[in-house]
């Protein structure tokens, strides 16, 4: 219905102008003149990659050589530039977004985190057919929702070349907080490679992109710290499950040139400001594979929004950002003078960096990259279940005295019964405390309330809670229940499962080719989905055309997100109002992983 | 609020050694800058939201008595606390260390007392804490030699959302 074979170019003049400054920009970078997304006062320096402005937009997909980082990158363009352009609609317009496929393939347009119908969701094979190369597709979207998303292909691995952008919607009613400017900081990260290269490399060859193992030196001073038994069986113990612990994302710097706004670290992208101003920052992780800890050194950020939905103001030094969420927060620089946004890659291989300055051409100290972390009992504690616990003969018996806060809630509580718990302090306990929370007669759970198992209360591997005040998901908190009060009819578990061997990612052991329909919602049904990540990795977890309600212990007034990461080991849930009929994608959000299987259809009917 | 006795016990801890007393955490008695209704030369009615107080700035001239009549039309609690720029971020510092680190349970919930000098010239910040849905007057004589002040929620976060106003004296 919304789709027209008439190929024509669909570039406006002004867009072709767009697409040619854009190409300048780069060179001039590299040049040393002064950058193009310098504006003059009085101007907004949003996002470098220029704006479309709704509710009619014109997007064209191309294949096109862009610089990065200084060096020739072939990416899928759209309107001229990769990321892409900002989107910027209204809360209450019906936006009308014609998306141009210049490929020589299929392509699509997926509006990551938006409420709409079924046909207009733009995933290929579950929403519509896809766009055929020469096509023009037209999306209708009634956009009656605000905050910060974004858009990416739902089209094989072509997120992975840049078919990225910023998708902002302005709200109609007043927001809860002011501000003077605000910026987009949007994270991707950029490999050379040929993404089916990587995906080959990864299939064939466990740890291929991990220079971080473990070496012989680490090993000495583990036995100088844990004892020489424990350090070999903990060796063992990994040897056994075909993994490195220093095994924190697959893809890692050592390919990745991590980016913000398409600006490598060298480019050094500047955010300007005044000082005196707050300034909002809309931070979008539109990465492939990678988590990032960002901090701005010297500002406190007050984090209102998550997955663009407001939250009660939570002031932090520094947050992890999944791959696919977005965080809204507030700075307040007093001073005249520079600062260094800095997104440190959740397995240290790298970071991206951008300046927050008062003027172009400043710059503030980077601060030194943390080691790598190494998994301990936090990513063994599911496979301890699973697991021959023959070799393990000496889990009860071990002195945990030596273990950290974290590790100690991540394990599993089963298999720990013959452990001395006299060390542990209260805060140290909160993990299980989640287990003393209400239960309904049917043996349920009470809507908001954490499951056992969850760790809200972390931000995960790499971050010391004590250096600093780091966010976590207990913190997010609505300012308002959301409209579905009623408690859920139902639990679906599912649990999140791979083989890192052979690079196969599944839901319940079974890839996406393997099952045989879809999961069924029920219309209008209010459901709890239970994740259980039997897994050692991160996995950020998606569902489309549906809110999830993390169920992070704030009762009623628990926040909603599009996309919910699941740490190792972890066990969290969220309710679901499945009110929109049709089928939706739902799938981990590291490309890699979904490509692999871990994918599912939903079914609301 | 489960909290606040706990919180008020750990704070008068903290400020033992430099002012007296502080009161509960809703309307103080006593101290500086704080009058009654008899001195009330007019009434200003202040609207606090989520988060940010209308108006955002007003004038009064010093030694005059005011009585500000504050309605919480948000969701949350909120306070109306008067002070200058430093005296407010010293309240709301250690409002928010009060609350422990955002890794432990507490939320917005109990908060502390206000006994943080108003200015430089000392004395208590005369300070308001208001329900979502409630209105609070609190009677405040402004003082001499001032030229600038802030009325501000400092619960952890509000603040720096934009919830202050500045006092023109």
């Amino acid at each position: 219905m919304s789709r027209s074979t008439i190929i024509r170019h669909p570039l406006s003049r002004r867009q072709v102008l767009k697409g040619s400054a854009a190409l300048g920009l780069g060179s001039a970078a590299a040049m040393g003149l002064s950058p193009a997304w310098a504006t003059p006062w009085g101007h907004s320096s949003v996002y470098s990659k220029g704006v479309e402005e709704g509710p009619e937009i014109a997007l064209a997909i191309r294949r096109e050589i862009l610089p990065i980082d200084g060096k020739t990158a072939s990416t899928f363009s759209i309107n001229g530039t990769s990321p892409g352009p900002l989107i910027r609609l209204k809360e209450g317009q019906d936006a009308v977004l014609r998306v141009t496929n210049l490929l020589d393939e299929p392509t699509s347009i997926h509006w990551h985190g938006l409420i709409l119908p079924p046909g207009m969701d733009g995933v290929p094979g579950v929403s519509f057919a896809g766009i055929a190369p020469g096509e023009t597709f037209t999306y209708r979207i009634p956009v009656r929702q605000n905050g910060t998303y974004w858009y990416h292909s739902h089209s094989g691995l072509q997120e992975q070349v840049g078919h990225v952008g910023p998708l902002i919607i302005d709200a109609a009613e007043r927001e809860p907080f002011r501000y003077d400017r605000e910026h987009v900081l949007l994270l991707t990260d950029w490999t050379f490679e040929d993404p089916m290269s990587v995906f080959r490399n990864l299939k064939t060859m466990e740890g291929y992109y991990n220079f971080q193992e473990r070496t012989i030196a680490d090993f000495f001073a583990d036995v100088r710290q844990n004892g020489l038994e424990q350090t070999a069986e903990m060796r063992g113990m990994w040897a056994k499950m075909r993994m490195s612990s220093r095994d924190i994302a697959d893809v890692t710097g050592s390919t990745y040139t991590y980016l913000l706004n398409g600006h490598s670290p060298e480019e050094n992208w500047t955010a300007l400001f005044k000082a005196g101003e707050r300034i909002r920052l809309r931070v979008i992780n539109g990465s492939a594979m990678s988590y990032f800890d960002v901090r701005i050194p010297g500002l406190k950020m007050t984090v209102v929004a998550a997955d663009g939905q407001p939250v009660q103001p939570v002031p932090v030094d520094e947050f992890r950002i999944g791959v696919a969420e977005t965080y809204d927060v507030l700075v307040s620089p007093e001073d005249d003078q520079a600062y260094t946004i800095f997104a440190e890659s959740m397995d240290r291989s790298g970071y991206a960096r951008a300046t927050l300055a008062p003027r172009e051409g400043m710059q503030a100290e980077i601060p030194e990259r943390r080691q790598i972390a190494d998994r301990g009992m936090e990513a063994m504690s599911v496979h301890m279940d699973g697991m021959d616990h023959s070799g393990m003969s000496n889990m009860e018996g071990m002195d945990h005295s030596n273990m950290s806060a974290s590790e100690m809630e991540a394990m599993g509580h089963g298999d720990m019964q013959g452990m001395d718990h006299s060390g542990m302090s209260d805060s140290e306990m909160q993990g299980m405390a989640s287990e003393r929370a209400k239960t309904r007669e049917n043996g349920m759970l009470a809507a908001g309330e954490a499951q056992p198992g969850s760790r809200y209360g972390q931000a995960g591997i790499g971050i010391n809670p004590d250096e600093r005040r780091v966010l976590v998901y207990r913190d997010l908190k609505a300012f308002t229940p959301w409209p579905d009060r009623r408690e859920p009819g139902r639990e679906l578990e599912l649990h999140l499962t791979g083989n890192m061997e052979r690079y196969i990612w599944s839901f319940d052991g079974k890839k996406f080719s393997e099952v045989s329909g879809p999961i069924h919602f029920e219309k209008d049904e209010r459901l709890r989905l239970i994740l259980v990540n039997d897994t050692m990795m991160e996995h950020p977890i998606h569902l489309h055309g549906m809110w999830m309600e993390l169920e992070n212990g704030q009762g009623e007034l628990i926040p909603r997100k599009h996309t919910l990461n699941v740490k190792p080991g972890e066990r969290v849930s969220a309710l679901i109002t499945a009110d929109a009929e049709g089928s939706w994608a739902f799938h981990c959000h590291l490309l890699y992983h979904m490509d692999a299987g871990m994918f599912r259809v939903v079914q609301v009917s | 609020m489960r909290n606040t006795s706990m919180t008020l016990a750990l704070f008068a801890i903290a400020m033992t050694g430099m002012v007296a007393t502080a009161g509960a955490s809703g309307e103080h008695s006593g101290g500086h800058g704080v009058a009654n209704d008899a001195d009330v030369e007019r009434t200003i009615s202040v609207e606090a939201g989520d988060m940010w107080f209308d108006p955002e700035d007003m004038s009064i001239a010093a030694g005059e008595t005011v009585q500000f009549e504050i309605t919480n039309n948000g969701h949350l609690e909120h306070e109306f606390v008067i002070g200058d720029k430093a005296a407010q971020e010293a309240h709301r510092e250690m409002m928010q260390d009060m609350m422990g680190s955002s890794h432990h349970e507490g939320g917005h919930g109990g908060h502390g007392g206000h006994n943080m000098a108003e200015g430089e010239h000392g004395g208590q910040m005369p300070a308001v804490t208001i329900g979502a849905g409630e209105t609070k007057t609190l009677i405040w004589t402004a003082p001499e030699k001032v030229e600038r002040l802030e009325y501000a929620c400092n619960i952890p976060g509000h603040y720096e959302s934009g919830m202050y106003g500045t006092i023109n004296l």
